[in-house]
């Protein structure tokens, strides 16, 4: 008989066999790895011992929580609930009040799980701006992760503060980073988070015992490894000084880049462009809007609208330019540049003065510039 | 008199803590507290007006 359903943990489901090699092939894609390691992830998904994990929210608006249990396809949100054993997760939990504390006590004393912090913690007057079953979130937090494997931190908040950071930062507000010190905690920002990187951290640390590379902000290089504007769709209208220059004008319905219009994609690592959101339906750019630059800290400070400064990109000066002169050329400086060009290069300078200074009526009426020269 | 306090009440979005006050079976008083503050409203404060949205869709 042929054996088309997958063993361990994920017997129980309806998941054929052939989705599931699907799905390790896609996380070789996520993770940037050859082909080949989706034998490895099979191997490794498949074992019947669930890794448990505990997730925490503190300061967060359960986005990052919405936006894993949101995914329809089973391939990413479910195949993480299959694959580990989430003892403790306020927003979808069973259990409630002094049931769900012990729930979580008897995990972290046994050790050997996963932590994961949504939400920043706030730090100001001993930590009472967030308090669950009567402890601080200071206090929680030091104590789940004290026994933890790892740490890794979803969104924005729990990353670099997020909202609640933002200026004038009214709770203190601070990352899981500037609290955990003593353990490998990875970061996984964005507002919300990408679960398609979540599920790829899982699955390689699964694999090979250990969190992916990563770069000196703790996050993994497979996702924020590449600026956004490097893979965006919109680049080449970048490239050739194509902008959008208000919303709804004809460069608005052509698609071309929303730079002028805000866009942070220039100063943003993050792999939307490539895994996108809502199960790969699209992402800001695709529909309209610029990059808001949320995986990147303190982004609430850049202004939304602001225009990103540009340190490594700038258009080809032989398009237009990112900001056209917004004056009229006076009509002595053009008659000074008319002249400077006409002794330089005698009487092709001599057209381009004549070109400048002619009145707009005289081009109308048929005058072929050439006739002139 | 029991006094009853339920911390956290799970399947929500958000922090909330319930006390309720039992007297001979009946509950008699009740108290809810919300256990988490970020302080939206300040942190708008002063800020473009055309990012109220981006900040108020995440509460």
């Amino acid at each position: 008989m042929l054996d088309t359903s997958i063993q361990g943990p994920l017997g129980g489901r309806e998941l054929s066999r052939r989705d599931f090699l699907k799905f390790c092939s896609l996380m070789a894609g996520v993770l940037a790895l050859p082909r080949s390691y989706a034998k490895k992830f099979e191997k490794a998904l498949a074992a019947p011992q669930r890794t448990p994990v505990v997730w925490l929210e503190f300061q967060d608006c359960a986005g990052c929580t919405e936006a894993l249990l949101r995914a329809s396809r089973p391939t990413v949100a479910e195949l993480v609930l299959d694959i580990l054993s989430v003892d403790y997760h306020e927003t979808i939990m069973a259990a409630s009040g002094k049931r769900a504390e012990e729930a979580k006590k008897a995990t972290v004393e046994q050790g050997g799980y996963l932590l994961i912090v949504e939400g920043s913690i706030p730090a100001a007057e001993d930590g009472i701006y967030c308090c669950i079953g009567g402890r601080t979130a200071l206090d929680i937090l030091d104590e789940a992760a004290s026994n933890a494997l790892a740490v890794i931190a979803v969104g924005s908040c729990a990353t670099f503060g997020g909202i609640p950071k933002a200026s004038p930062n009214p709770t203190g507000a601070v990352s899981v980073m500037d609290l955990v010190t003593d353990k490998p905690v990875l970061n996984l920002p964005g507002c919300p988070y990408n679960p398609v990187n979540l599920t790829a951290t899982v699955v390689h640390f699964l694999t090979f015992g250990e969190l992916p590379a990563m770069d000196d902000l703790h996050r993994p290089l497979f996702a924020y490894g590449a600026l956004i504007h490097d893979n965006c769709e919109r680049r080449g209208h970048f490239n050739a000084g194509e902008f959008v220059e208000a919303w709804g004008d004809e460069g608005h319905r052509k698609g071309w880049c929303l730079y002028k219009m805000g866009c942070k994609g220039p100063v943003t690592y993050h792999n939307c462009p490539a895994v996108r959101y809502n199960d790969g339906t699209n992402w800001p750019i695709g529909s309209g809007h610029g990059c808001i630059g949320c995986s990147e800290p303190d982004f609430w400070e850049l202004g939304v609208y602001n225009h990103a400064e540009l340190h490594r990109f700038t258009p080809p000066e032989t398009y237009a330019p990112v900001y056209p002169p917004e004056q009229k050329i006076a009509p002595a400086s053009a008659a000074l540049m008319g002249g400077l060009a006409g002794l330089a290069v005698g009487a092709a300078g001599v057209a381009a003065y004549n070109a400048l200074t002619k009145p707009e009526q005289e081009d109308e009426s048929g005058d072929s510039p050439e006739t002139e020269s | 008199m029991t006094r009853i306090a339920i911390d956290p009440i799970t399947r929500i979005e958000g922090h909330l803590r319930i006390e309720v006050q039992i007297e001979d079976g009946v509950v008699t008083d009740a108290w809810a507290s919300s256990t988490m503050f970020r302080g939206i409203e300040l942190i708008l404060k002063g800020r473009d007006p055309r990012e109220a949205w981006a900040i108020t869709q995440r509460i």
